[in-house]
This record gives C-alpha cells, structure tokens and sequence, in this order.
C-alpha cells in the first residue's frame, strides 16, 4: 500500500468519527469517580450499567452520565490500575464513587506482545512502568523514563547532548560481538533500531549516532513494558534475547472529547565541570615547573565560553474523546532543547493520532489505526570521541591557556594565534567554524483490522510502514587551523533513509472452557522487511562567499570531491508463532510459547530458528490454607524457561562478497552458509507478594541466563579477504545471572497525606566461557595513546574486562610512572559491568502537594577516565592546560612522564544519582472551563554522589574495536547537564 | 461448526499470507556466484592498492623493518608517542606475538596473496594473471623474510580448509618458481608502477640473495651459484637499458617520480586524483614537528651514528631541493634528507620556534634517548628523516609521489655483494665487474668520494647510506650477521629469536599449520 493512500485510510474515518451517535436509554445517572488516595478524578473510568457491555467513561474532570433502563439496579465502575466497584443506583440518581488503588496491580491488564493478560496471569518477568510513574522531566526518547524504574534494566544516558543514545541492557550483557540493545515495540510495531540520521563529515563531527527512539513523544505514552526472561520474551524469537521493550501509547477514551494540553519551561546547565587551572594557578604551575615561557598574561575560561544555559521548551496539546465504538486521541508536542554547550540544539515536532473503531450491527469488526509524523531538527556540536591530537570543542576547551585570550584583542573573533601552537584549535573557533546540522523525518503509520469470528475467537490483522529519511548538512570553515581544513574548509551533505514494513496475522482464543479454565490462546504469522538506503558528497576549497559551503558543494575542486551510495542486502524475517496462557481455578498457571523465525540474514543451512518456552505459576493464596489469612494478601510462585534468539549481525555475512572501490573490486569477505542467530536459554525463578494489607508488596526473581551459538567476528587463518575475520556462531558461551528485588511500600495513607516508596534492586554477574583466544576493545585515545585497546573478551573473565598496566605511583627521582613489572605486564584489573543496580523511587502526597523523587546507580564496576589520562597531563604545562589536581600530589610528576594506559586512570564506577524530583501543587478547576491545573517545578540530575572524578558517571563513550562493543569509557565526551523547569498541565 | 470456523481461520492466517522465500539479495556488493559481473581486472587493481599500502605509513612493515634498525628510533616526547609501548618494543627488539605491526606486516601480506589469487579465479587475461601472480610472489617473499612461515591458501571458499604452510627455502623455491613461470609474460615496456619483468628479476635476486639466510637465519651461508644468479639477473636487467643512476637522488622520490626517476623499477602508483592504497604523506608527518610545514606528529628520528656514517658531501644527506612541487624556500634551506639543526619556515625564512618552550628555537639535535629525559627538549632531539620530497602543490590529502620497492642503486648493490659473497663478476652497463668499481659508480653520482676498497662492512654501510627508511635495514642486518648486535638505544640481543618476528597469536590459535617460531612460547 503506498504512503498516501494508507494516510488517507487514516485520517478518513477519524473525521467520520465524530458523527457516530451514543445509545438511547431510559433514566440517568450521573456522578463523580474520584482517587481514594488523594480525591483526584479518575479519568476515562468504565461505567457500565451490571451485565451490559454498553456504557460509558468518565470526563476529564471524573464525571459522567449514564443512561440505563429502568431495570438496572447496579451499576459498575472500572478502570485500570484500580479496584472494580459495583454501585447500587436502584433509588438514586446521582453518586460519588471513590475508587481504591487495585492490589498490587493485579487486575491490571498486561501487554505481552501480541495480545494482553491479566497481571494475575502472568508466568513470567514483566515489569509495567506507568506514565504516572515515569521518570520527571523533559526526556528525548521514551527509554530514558524507566530509568532506575526496573529491577534488572540498565539504562545510562552515554552522552548529555540533546538527544544523545543510551545505552541499555536487560539482564547484562550476553552477546559479546552484536548488539545486546532490547527489541523495541511500539503499539505491535518491532523496530529496527537503526535511525536514518547520516553520519558526519570532517574529523570532529559528533560521533555519537544519536538516539534511535528520538521520533517518539515520551508525552504520548502510555506505559512501557519490560519483557525480562524467556517465558516472556519468546514470542519474540529471534530477537528476544536482550529482553523487549514495549511501549505503549495513550489512547482515547470514550466519552466527551477532552483536551489536555501541557507546557514546560526550562534551564539546563553543565551539571559538572572538571577542574584545570585558573590563570593564576596556571601561572603558579608554570614558576614550580621553572617554565619561562606559556604565561600570556590573560585570564580566560574556555570551558566558559563554550557552555551556556540552555532553554528547554516542551508544549504538548492532546485531544481525546470518542464512543464505546469509536475512539481517537491526537497529540501534537513541540519540543525545543537547547544544549549546556553553544550551538547545540534538539527540536522536534510530532504529531501522533490514534483510532480505534468497532463496526457492523454486531460490533465484530474492529479497525485500529496509528500514525505518527515526527520531524527532528538537531545541530551538533563538534563533539567526537574519534579525534586525533587536534582533539574536540570539549578537550580543546580544557586544554586552552588560560592565560591566552580567546578572542583577538578589540575584536569578537576567535584568535588563532600561533603562538600557543599552530595544531591548537581555540574552542572559540572551533564552535564559529563548525556548523553540523541533521535533519530526521519520520512516519510510523499502521492498520489494523480485525474480526470476532466467534465470541472467543478473533482475527486481527496488522499492516505497517515504519519510514525515516535523514539529512545532514555539515560545513567547517576555511578560517579553522585544523590539519587539512585551513586555508580549504570542508563541507558535505549525507542522505539516508530507512523503510521498515511490517505484516502481521493473528488468530486469538480467548474463553472460560469450564468455571475452573480459562484459556488465552494466540497463533499468528508475521513478515518483517526492512530496507537501508544512503548517499553522500563532500567537497574541500571553499571560500568565504557568504553561502553556507554545502549550499555551494559545486565551488569545491573536483580532486578532492568524494562521493558514495549504498543500498543495504534486502533483508527479511518471516515468523511462526503461538502461545496459551492457561489458568485453572486462578490457582496453577501455566504459559507455553513458540516462534520459529526464518530470517534472509542467516546461513542457507540454517534458514529457520525454533524458539519455545514454558512457564507455571502457583498463586498460594487461592489455596485454603492461605485463604482468609489476614496477613498474606497475594503470594506467587512463577517458574520459567525458554529459548530466544538475537540476530544482530549485519545482513550479508553469510555468503561472499565483493565489495566496489573506485574503479576496483575487492572481494570482502567468506561465506558461512551455517550461520545462524544466537541462543540465550533463560531460567527464572520469581515470586510475587503482597502483604500487610498490601501496604508492602514486591517481587523476587533468579534468573540464569546461558547464551550459546554466540555471534561473533572471529579470526580465521590468513590469507584471506580484507576483513580478516568470519561472522561465526563460537562454541563458548556467556552467562549472566543474577537476583532482582523489586519492592513497593504504602508508608502511611491518610486522608491528606500518602507515601509511597519503591525500590529495585539487581544483582548481576557475568562471565564468558570456552572462547578461543582473545578479542580486544574498549579502545582509549589521545596523544600517545595510538592504538590503545584496554579491554578484552576472554574465556573466565567478564565481558569487556580491563586489561591494563598496574600504576604504583610516580618515582620521586625521575618524575615518571612506576609500573608494575617495569610496565611490561598487563593485568585484569576489573569489570565495566555493573555489579548492582539500584533504582529508587518515592511519592510524597500531602492535601494539594505532590512530591516525587527518583534515584538510580550502579556499582561494583570500574571506568576508564580517559579524559584525565590524555587530555589534561603533565605534559601540556607550557602550552596546554592541565588538571587542577596534578600539582597536589607530593611527588613532583615530570613533564617528559609518557603516560601508560594503567590503572593510574581506572576509577570505581560506583554512584547514586539523584535523576529527577519534582514538587507540584493541584490547583484543581478554575471556573468552568479550566480542569486539573497543576503546577509542578522539576529538576533532572540534581546531585551524583560518587568518588569519579571524570564528568559523570553515567557514561559510555564508544570505544568499539573491530565492531565489539566497550562499555565504561569516558573520552571527552557531551557533559550532562543540570535542568530545572517549571511545568503546568491542565484540561479542558 | 465452531471447530470448522476455528480450523479455517487458522488456515488463512498461517498459510494465507506466506510466500516469502527469504532469498537474500545485494544492492551494493557483488555476490560470488555472479561471476559476469566481477571483472579480473577490476580485482587486480585492488591487490596493487593492497600491497601498496602496506609500506606506507607508520603502523605496519615500514615500522618493523625500519624502527627496529639502528637507522630509526620512536622516542616518546613526553606525553607523546608511548603508544602502549609499541614504538619502543620495536627498537629494544622486545616485541611479542601480540604487537600489532608486527601483526600487521604478516596480516596485509598475506591479504594480498589472497587478493592476488582472486584474481585468477575469474578469467584474468594472461598479463592480468601474470601480474596477479608476480604481486602474490611479492607478498610471499616479505611473510617468508620477516615470518618465515607462509601460510598459502588453495581453496578461497571454505574458510575451514586451514592454509597449507611453507617454510623457509620452501617458501622461497615456490616464490622462484612463481616468478619463472610468469617472466615471459610480462611486459617488458611501461611504467614502472606496473609489474614487469625487470620488477620480477629484481624479486627473484632479493630471493637468491637472501637464500642462505632463509635456509639458517642465525648462520647463513651463501652458495656461489644463487650468488651467481644475482649477478645474471642485475645484468639482464642493466642489460635492458632503460634504467641510469639519477643525477639528483631526491628525483627517484619526488611527487613527479613517475616520469623523473630514471632508476625506478617497480614502484607503487600513487595520484592526486585517485585514491589508492598508498600515500607517501605519512612519512613527512611522522617526523614533522608541529611548527614546521607539513605541520606533523613531531615523531621519528635516525640515530647520530647512522648520521655520522656519511661524508659531509653526500648528496644523500639532502639540503635544498629544488622541485616543481615545493615552498618557495627563499633561504634554500634544507627540505629533503636528514634535517638537523635550526629549522625554517619554508615560506618567509623566519627561523622556527618550538612549541614548549616555545621561546626554544625549533633545532634539531643529533642525541635522542628512546625515553626522552629532558621536558626542556623533548621536542627537537633527533634528526629527522624526509626522503619523500613533500608534495605542496597538492592540497588534498592524496599525494603524487609514488612509492618506490625496487631500482637500479639496489640492483647494482645486490649484484656488488654477490660478487663479494663468492660469485664470479661480469661487466654490464658503465658500472664495473668488481664491488669497489660499481659501489664507486654509485658514490659519484650521489657527490661521495671513492671508497679505496670495498669489503662487505663497506658495502652493508653503503647500502645503509644509500637505501635508508626504504624497508631494507633489517634484511640487510640479518643478511649481515648484525642484526642482534647492540647499537644506539639498544642492547644486544639474548639469543636468536628476533632474526624471525613471531607468528601472531591469533592466527596461532585458529591456523593448525602454523607453529610459533623459536623462543617466542
């Protein structure tokens, strides 16, 4: 189906909706459902005359009116998150309804990919985070709202620029050579976890790839879903491995159409800057150091000039409303975040409308349709950590003289002035000569039909096209005095689009078969394709015209023009799958699942992948001995295994390539026409409970996670094609295991006052076993550190471990580094990888005063400050900047010390962050038409305690080797920022 | 009714929609089986820019054949060039199976052989087939020398099958037997930077002359007839007369080598406007200091004894140069060969300062220490090296000088040794049939005076001399029983492991026909 005409499918039948007429009835009823908590209106609350589908919701301000027969004696109130409740109405015509929080959730209804369950039903580990439970703040991405919110789920922000990636691990990390990033799923639709954005040109364009989820309003949704172990996750096949991530965007309620609109304003700053010598201090370094030259005279901060506060603005309108048999909800978000460093902005506009519908007489034709358009608009800063000596704004920032002025004396112009060094780049010039914008456009648009063949069995049918298309624009100026740009200056202009489709059947069963049985059954097919296509020019020579360089790319001298193209292999997975959730008497559970996955990517020997699970569960309170108990209110066991998959090799590697050069051919690579996905069998033990009338509840799960046929690159015996290794399924494996504790606890309840606080915490472990030889990564950069890899994967030792020189200090006599063994012997000297995860969460609620606070951290790990071991040394004194705290020690360091890549620079990892707090009051109704006004001031990332003494903590530079991915490197990287904002919502 | 119902709509959604054959197809790559589509010669020219870029750079056999020699050192200058300690494993001769350029040397080698067998897989006219196979000889002949064990693949499918290995004169008789069967075809006539047979000669006297040396590394003997052999073949290819000494030595490596060099042989193509494998700019920028244009790495240097095995004269100690394609030079200040002492701007003739302190003047001193001690001169010990004029007419990174592997001052040198080795001299060209007369003929064109006699120390320092930072010195060092003696910055080394380089772990762990060489488990 082509783009236009699946829109206009769309957006017909939302326009027809509001024609669509409510019931006749005999009496009314009306009335006001309320939060027992705190007395807020319960929004979008079923009220259903008792034994009739038919009804109505609740408005935005807790009201409705219902007509019912005269017959009608009882009426029932529900919603989700809380207790069902039956009124008798039989001589009233008005009622007030306060509606308790439901226990525990347990009535609540559970996404679990393709289809729904009980809460109660659940066999497996599922953690649901609600919007009302969302991180507090602007956020780009929906992932950063779980943050610390879920037992087992590490989230770190690698990088503060507006829109920056994350990096994002279930469970650890199992796969050694592919992604171990979750699967995506928005409202049923996988995504490819790629993004259309073109990479940059020139040697300091940002190396970070940007957020992929970037498109998505964070505003819109719902609840995410975090699929944890297999029995949860192998519906997914393939690529469940690394544990799914669904999320799930808000929906329209049927009754009146409400408008809900919120706005935010904010203001960002470097959250923290790392300390080199003030002007003084430089001088000060200089006479201790008997240097005679290097003092200018000046008194300057770069880091300063370079960062700023920045403006966060955020507006999102969202209407909603709609019948029993046809619902809508558009939103459209605006979103301008400026950046703590110049230049560096985000903005983006989306517009998401969703509709669901139900035709014919009977009602059994169903028809949901999504689309969301977003476009986002972000310039970069000149932030990479794949830089050279000339280094980025951040290192050239930190290393600047401080007694150099920054500006040319009676100007406003950066000042090149070869006096502090022809290869030092002044950051000041460096932000004016460097424009890098990328521009991304996407469209996730999807169908659903479906149809109630019989009462219990429905076939639903779900079409879509997932669409991006990036541009990015990059130009350095001819006036920057960087090796191969001065005197020339730089432009290029990359295009890149990406167009994922997505088919999939499925055929639900759901039925009580007798009063003690209840099945919930699904079978479906899918068919997945997915598409990269990309080009891109540059062109050097440019001259100062008044024209942005890539307007002109025509001036550029066609020797050194250079220009490419690539369309991906087609790549396609077409699946099989199933699975019964089966409970009898609410007491044994039991949930079986299937998938068989073929996939283009894998070996022609392997063409299909079978992937199944089971899991029971035993709910000990529906046993006699428990009932009535006044103590116990829910006790679950739940016992789980099951196979997934993860596919993240790049299409092609089964079979042999050649690859174009100009005017030549090379051949790539060797085929493996057995190469298939990886396996991770998952056992996880949990239980549920709630005790103390529910007043504190929780969950405790083991799991144990063996990954076999790992995927990896491996070196094959030379000679052979260029790439030198073999995309291969090792015989060695990973294990991940681990306990997660999360608990939830109803500190006191009043009728003014609440307090909730929740709490999760992981213990992880992990190794690697049987790998032949070893793989290097976790490279480390900077001046006199070429070709520096500091971590390995090798068999007995943790993924990504350290591998390092061991520091001992620095010799009184020579002013070097001592290092163990002469510095001829390298150590494991430590794990990246998280050993806890904490995440901390706490509400605070008195009469009109809401208070939140969200922490996480992570500890037992180790990071390598690269940033202090290259950047800001001994050796710059002279010319360069150095750190604040290199002269305290009391051995005098010599400036001829060369630096080793030793544990001198590798710090504990451990921290708590306090992520975000917010305080709000509930203004309420003012007048007629304004509902629920509530005002809240917010601030993200407002303290870190922790003994790392880089930028953050929370870090994750790239420093991939050969496509093995590093964890725990900080290299000059986008430093976080600290932001307050105030923001207000309300209705109408 | 109900179980019919249920049965048909099971049908339709599992089967309905289910035609996919999951048939993998390429956009942008070729695949293998479509072999009309791949073009012999297309591939070749990928196995020339394989080869090529081996030598050209810093981080690969540049570096193992040159810094491990007594003609270059790394030192670290401060915070610079420690580099792990790759740069100073190669000088102390402390490397291990796991250093990365020394990996590398032996990894591209064996890419290009590889590459070069590739090539005759998909109907390759008999010139392409023959060059392939010249080019693969090549790449044979520097695993054999540096590694000693070839790793040779057969079947370019299975990566499973493990390559057969050959070892030592195996190795080297596969290579003779190689370049005999593809003398004939090759072209006689062309540009040097296409194999040719005179490139081929040149190979197989390496191969005869080294023979010895790769029958028993620690002793070798040199038998008269492979001495014999070198001798033939240096004349056959004086004989062709389309090689003479260059009257300027810096012409053989100007950025217009192509058509100024009368002594190239066989060289690696190199363009402005093409991008190949190779870029000879790399080595201005490795020993450049910052101030100075190129603006470099400020990195590498020879040692003052080297230096000091030239007579003030020598041409080859460089100077001014003056070429089409350099700075203005208003002070004709030294641009080319061993630069030591003030530095200029090469523009204004501003004498250079240093960067810290930056009130030093920018003087290269003649003492380095591969950990330099002094933060006060760090920055200008050693004289640097630039025997690759720079190419400053060209603003893109893609330099015109091409890379050179053989010429006649090389070929007459060999024929010299071999006849000081036991083979019988013979007259051809106007350079003698004796080594005294042949070096001689060299050193008057390079501005030296005659040597009185000419033993094989003469000779191994004039090949030092004449052949410096072109790969050669650890070859002629081994081949001279000297590589393992002490000299600047350097003990003598325990034992005779480092004549070979080891084989790299990694191909040890997953390639059963590979041993580790002596010493290194």
């Amino acid at each position: 189906m082509s783009m236009k005409r699946l829109l206009y499918a769309v957006f017909m039948p939302a326009l027809l909706l509001i024609s669509l007429s409510a019931l006749a009835q005999d009496r009314v009823v009306t009335g006001k459902v309320t939060d027992s908590k705190d007395g807020t209106p319960v929004v979008g609350a079923s009220v259903q005359p008792k034994g009739s589908k038919t009804g109505t919701s609740t408005g935005a301000d807790g009201s409705f009116r219902l007509s019912i027969p005269a017959s009608i004696k009882t009426i029932v109130i529900s919603s989700a998150e809380f207790e069902r409740q039956e009124v008798d109405v039989a001589d009233k015509s008005t009622i007030d309804v306060s509606l308790k929080a439901s226990s525990a959730g347990l009535s609540e209804v559970v996404v679990i990919g393709y289809g729904t369950a009980r809460k109660k039903d659940l066999t497996g580990s599922v953690a649901s985070v609600q919007a009302k439970d969302f991180n507090k703040g602007t956020y780009t991405s929906p992932d950063q709202l779980i943050q610390g919110k879920a037992a087992g789920v590490l989230v770190i922000n690698n990088t503060g620029q507006p829109g920056g990636s994350t990096t994002i691990r279930i469970r650890g990390s199992s796969s050694i050579r592919s992604s171990n990033q979750p699967l995506f799923v928005l409202d049923g639709v996988p995504l490819s976890g790629g993004s259309a954005r073109p990479g940059g040109f020139g040697n300091s364009s940002a190396n970070d790839g940007g957020n992929p989820l970037n498109y998505m309003n964070p505003n819109d949704i719902a609840s995410i879903e975090i699929l944890k172990d297999a029995s949860a996750t192998a519906i997914y096949g393939s690529r469940g491995a690394n544990g799914v991530i669904l999320i799930n965007t808000k929906r329209g309620k049927s009754g009146a159409p409400t408008l809900d609109v919120s706005a935010s304003t904010g203001l960002s700053n470097v959250a923290k800057k790392l300390e080199v010598l003030d002007a003084n201090g430089y001088r000060a370094a200089l006479k201790e150091y008997g240097i005679t030259s290097g003092d200018f005279g000046g008194n300057v901060d770069a880091f300063d000039a370079i960062s700023r506060t920045g403006l966060t603005q955020n507006y999102n309108v969202a209407v909603g409303g709609g019948t029993e048999n046809g619902r809508y909800r558009l939103s459209v978000g605006y979103l301008d975040q400026q950046g703590v460093i110049k230049t560096s902005e985000l903005k983006k506009i989306s517009a998401n409308l969703n509709t669901s519908f139900k035709f014919l007489e009977s009602k059994k034709l169903g028809l949901d349709m999504n689309v969301l358009v977003t476009q986002t608009d972000e310039q970069l800063a000149p932030i990479s950590a794949f830089v050279g000596f000339e280094g980025n704004l951040i290192s050239q920032a930190l290393q600047w003289n401080p007694t150099h002025a920054l500006t040319k004396p009676g100007t406003d112009s950066a000042w090149i002035d070869p006096a502090v060094g022809n290869t030092t780049i002044n950051p000041i010039a460096q932000l004016n000569y460097y424009d890098d914008r990328a521009k991304v456009n996407t469209i996730v648009a999807s169908i659903a039909p479906s149809y109630k063949i019989t009462k219990d069995l429905e076939f639903k049918l779900l079409y879509s096209v997932n669409r991006s298309v990036g541009v990015r624009k990059v130009q350095i100026n001819r006036l920057l005095n960087e090796q191969g740009v001065e005197g020339r200056g730089l432009a290029g202009i990359g295009n890149n689009q990406e167009t994922n489709t997505q088919l999939t059947n499925t055929l639900s069963y759901n039925k009580q078969i007798t009063s003690a049985i209840n099945i919930n059954a699904v079978v479906g097919y899918e068919w997945l394709t997915f598409d990269d296509k990309g080009s891109f020019l540059t062109g050097k020579d440019f001259q100062n015209l008044g024209l942005n360089y890539y307007d002109i790319l025509g001036y550029s001298t066609s020797a050194d023009r250079n220009l490419g193209s690539f369309a991906s292999p087609t790549s396609e997975l077409q699946s099989y799958f199933g699975r019964a959730i089966v409970n009898y008497k609410d007491k044994y559970l039991l949930t079986a699942t299937f998938r068989a996955d073929g996939s283009t990517k894998f070996g022609k020997n392997n063409r299909y992948g079978y992937f199944p699970s089971v899991g029971i569960a035993w709910n000990a309170t529906k046993e006699d001995f428990l009932a009535g108990n006044g103590f116990i209110n829910n006790l679950k066991v739940r016992l789980g295994w099951g196979k997934t998959g993860n596919q993240e090799f790049p299409a092609g590697a089964s079979k042999d390539r050649y690859g174009i050069g100009q005017q030549s051919l090379t051949r790539l690579n060797f085929q493996n026409p057995d190469l298939k996905w990886e396996s991770s069998a998952t056992t996880n033990a949990g239980i549920d409970f709630s005790i103390l009338h529910d007043r504190l509840s929780g969950s405790i799960d083991y799991f144990y996670k063996k990954t076999t046929d790992i995927l990896f690159e491996t070196t094959f015996a030379e000679p052979g094609p260029p790439s030198g290794t073999i995309w291969k399924n090792l015989d060695g494996y990973v294990l991940n295991k681990g306990v997660e504790i999360t608990l939830y606890g109803n500190v006191m309840n009043k009728k003014d006052m609440s307090w909730n606080i929740g709490t999760n915490i992981s213990f992880l472990k992990n190794i690697v076993q049987g790998l032949p030889g070893f793989y290097e990564t976790g490279q480390l950069r900077g001046q006199g550190f070429s070709n520096v890899r500091g971590q390995r994967v090798i068999s007995g030792q943790p993924i990504n471990v350290w591998y390092l020189r061991q520091w001992e200090g620095i010799d009184k006599t020579t002013g070097k580094d001592i290092l163990t063994d002469g510095g001829s012997t390298l150590f494991y000297v430590g794990s990246p990888n998280p050993k806890t995860l904490l995440g901390i969460s706490t509400d605070f609620t008195y009469k009109k005063f809401v208070a939140t606070v969200s922490m996480n951290g992570t500890f037992g790990h180790y990071l390598y400050n690269n940033t202090a071991a290259t950047v800001v040394g001994i050796g710059n004194l002279g010319t360069r900047n150095i750190a604040k705290g290199l002269l305290d020690g009391e051995v005098q360091e010599s400036r001829a010390n060369a630096p080793a890549p030793s544990t001198r620079n590798l710090e504990k990892g451990n921290y708590i962050k306090m992520a975000n707090a917010s305080i709000g009051y509930r203004v309420g109704n003012i007048g007629k038409s304004i509902k629920n006004l509530y005002v809240a001031l917010t601030g993200q990332n407002l303290f870190v305690i922790t003994k790392y003494t880089g930028f953050d903590p929370e870090v994750n530079t790239d420093g991939g080797f050969n496509g093995i991915p590093s964890l725990g490197v900080e290299y000059i990287p986008y430093p976080s920022a600290r932001t307050f904002q105030l923001g207000v919502n309300f209705s109408l | 009714m109900k179980y019919f119902k249920i049965f048909v709509s099971l049908f339709l959604v599992l089967f309905l929609f289910s035609c996919t054959k999951l048939d993998e197809k390429f956009r942008s790559q070729i695949e293998t089986n479509n072999t009309s589509n791949i073009k012999a010669a297309d591939l070749l020219v990928s196995v020339y820019n394989t080869i090529g870029g081996s030598f050209q750079g810093n981080g690969n056999i540049w570096s193992t054949t040159t810094i491990t020699t007594d003609e270059a050192i790394a030192p670290t200058r401060g915070p610079d060039w420690y580099d792990n300690g790759l740069w100073q494993a190669l000088h102390a001769h402390t490397w291990n199976a796991d250093h990365e350029f020394v990996n590398n040397g032996f990894l591209e080698m064996l890419r290009t052989q590889f590459a070069a067998s590739n090539v005759l897989q998909f109907n390759p006219s008999a010139q392409e087939a023959a060059e392939a196979r010249f080019l693969r000889a090549l790449s044979m002949y520097w695993v054999l020398d540096g590694y000693d064990q070839v790793p040779y693949r057969e079947n370019l499918t299975d990566y499973k099958l493990d390559p057969k290995t050959l070892k030592g004169t195996e190795a080297a008789d596969f290579i003779i037997s190689e370049i005999n069967a593809v003398l004939a075809t090759l072209p006689d006539t062309g540009p040097a930077y296409t194999a040719n047979k005179n490139a081929a000669k040149a190979l197989l006297m390496k191969v005869y002359l080294n023979y010895g040396v790769y029958a028993n590394r620690a002793t070798p003997t040199f038998a008269p007839a492979d001495m014999n052999k070198v001798i033939a073949l240096a004349d056959e290819i004086i004989n062709s007369n389309k090689y003479s000494l260059n009257d300027n030595f810096f012409d053989i490596f100007a950025p217009d080598n192509d058509v100024k060099s009368t002594e190239s042989i066989f060289s690696f193509f190199n363009s402005a406007s093409a991008n190949r494998g190779g870029n000879v700019r790399g080595f201005a920028f490795m020993v450049s200091h910052y101030n100075m244009n190129p603006s470099g790495w400020n990195g590498f240097s020879t040692l003052s004894d080297f230096y000091d095995k030239f007579q003030p004269t020598d041409k080859r100690l460089g100077g001014y140069y003056n070429y089409p394609a350099a700075l203005p030079n208003p002070g004709h200040r030294t641009n080319v060969g061993f630069l030591i002492g003030q530095q200029y701007n090469l523009t204004t003739d501003a004498p250079l300062l240093a960067r810290n302190p930056a009130t030093a003047p920018l003087s290269f001193t003649k003492e380095v220490k591969i950990n330099e001690p002094d933060p006060n001169t760090l920055e200008f010990t050693g004289i640097r090296v630039i025997k690759y004029p720079f190419d400053y007419a060209t603003a893109g990174d893609q330099k015109n000088n091409d890379y050179v592997m053989f010429r006649l001052a090389d070929v007459l040198l060999m024929k010299a040794e071999a006849i000081l080795r036991g083979g019988t001299g013979t007259a051809a060209g106007s350079y003698g049939n004796n080594a005294k007369d042949i070096v001689n003929s060299i050193r008057a064109k390079r501005g030296a005076t005659d040597l009185a006699a000419v033993d094989l120390a003469a000779l191994l320092d004039e090949r030092g001399r004449e052949m410096y930072w072109e790969c050669w010195r650890r070859q002629d060092l081994i081949r001279y029983g000297k590589f393992l003696q002490a000299w600047q910055e350097k003990d003598a080394d325990a034992g005779t492991k480092n004549l070979l380089f080891p084989i790299p772990s990694n191909q040890l762990a997953v390639n059963p026909n590979l041993t580790q060489n002596p010493g290194y488990n």
